[in-house]
């Protein structure tokens, strides 16, 4: 009799998987499976009535697959940990699986032992993941970051409304002066005003900063 | 009782741990190698007595050539393919024509190992 154990239930369409980690899971003290489904829709049923702690998922299931199942576990029982049994590091397929509510990733690749520590520290609310997964992980997040970055001047650079001034009247083709006289500052300040407006937007001249400012809208209705 | 001597080639790895596994239960049942590329079995069945071969492969492409060299040169060797999702598994032996069984269970895949070995 196990004292405190770790509740799972595994799905796997493939039996001799499913039955083999079965029997090696059992050998182990701190784990107990409480039950095993050869297919999405059984596992959804399993785990409802059984409420586990740890869920191991297989993503290629008939019926409803891996990704399916950890959805609809995240939305009607988040307490239950799903880990996704994956065949291989498609970084799109981790990723959708995280966005889906999977705490754990584990590719088939991977060992025993280390599903065995997945299966820990999701109970614990902890994350492991093998190198392989971590390094794809990194490279998305990479990724994620450029795409987010490159978007920073479109959607969050915000111009003063003196900049914003100055830009309008920049292209209504007026010169530095002539900006400075009607917005009664000296032609240095505008200067300053338009260098501080191109390092915002990255941009390299006035030009640019015009049509910057139109296509954005920024420019006042004449 | 004879100890039946069965050889891996199997991926995912985590698949194989639990051949390793099942085949390390049975009594009459021993690992004998274990290899990652189907191609090498050829080589270590040479230096290993072997009776039995399971074969997982990640991709089937060229494993029935690895079959046929491996019963000409052993041909009282019993080679079991298995399919990667599990969905049947493959008998190959000297003189008889390929048959496959459906949906393998861990009972199934030990009758077929034992059967005619023993």
């Amino acid at each position: 009799m196990k004292d405190i154990s770790i509740r799972i239930v595994i799905a796997d369409d493939n039996s001799l998987l499913l039955e083999g980690l079965v029997a090696m899971i059992e050998k182990l003290d701190e784990f107990t499976v409480v039950g095993t489904a050869p297919n999405g829709d059984g596992a959804l049923e399993l785990i409802q009535s059984l409420r586990p702690d740890v869920a191991l998922i297989d993503i290629g299931m008939p019926d409803k697959d891996g990704l399916e199942v950890t959805q609809i576990l995240h939305q009607d029982m988040p307490e239950v940990k799903v880990i996704i049994l994956g065949l291989i590091d498609l970084t799109d397929e981790i990723m959708a699986c995280i966005a889906a509510g999977a705490t754990g990733y584990v590719l088939k690749e991977s060992s025993f032992d280390h599903l065995i520590e997945t299966i820990k520290a999701v109970y614990r609310n902890e994350t492991f993941c093998s190198p392989r997964v971590a390094a794809s992980l990194f490279s998305r997040i990479a990724e994620l970051t450029i795409e987010v970055n490159e978007q920073i001047p479109i959607n969050s650079v915000k111009l003063s409304p003196r900049e914003l001034e100055v830009i309008n009247l920049i292209a209504e083709g007026m010169p530095n002066k002539e900006i400075g006289l009607r917005l009664f500052i000296e032609t240095q300040t505008v200067k300053n005003h338009i260098h501080n407006i191109l390092d915002k937007l990255q941009l390299h001249n006035r030009f640019e900063a015009v049509q910057y400012a139109r296509e954005r809208n920024l420019l006042s209705k004449k | 009782m004879q100890t039946i001597n069965v050889m891996f080639s199997s991926r995912p790895k985590l698949l194989s741990e639990v051949f390793h596994n099942l085949i390390e239960r049975q009594p009459d049942m021993r690992v004998v190698g274990e290899v990652v590329d189907p191609i090498e079995l050829i080589f270590a069945l040479r230096k290993t007595p072997t009776d039995v071969i399971i074969i997982t492969p990640m991709k089937a492409n060229g494993v029935p050539r690895v079959c046929s060299q491996l019963l000409k040169e052993h041909p009282r060797l019993k080679i079991l393919t298995l399919t990667l999702e599990g969905e049947a598994v493959y008998i190959y032996q000297s003189g008889l024509k390929r048959s496959c069984i459906q949906k393998p269970t861990e009972q199934m895949l030990l009758d077929v190992i034992r059967k005619g070995v023993q």
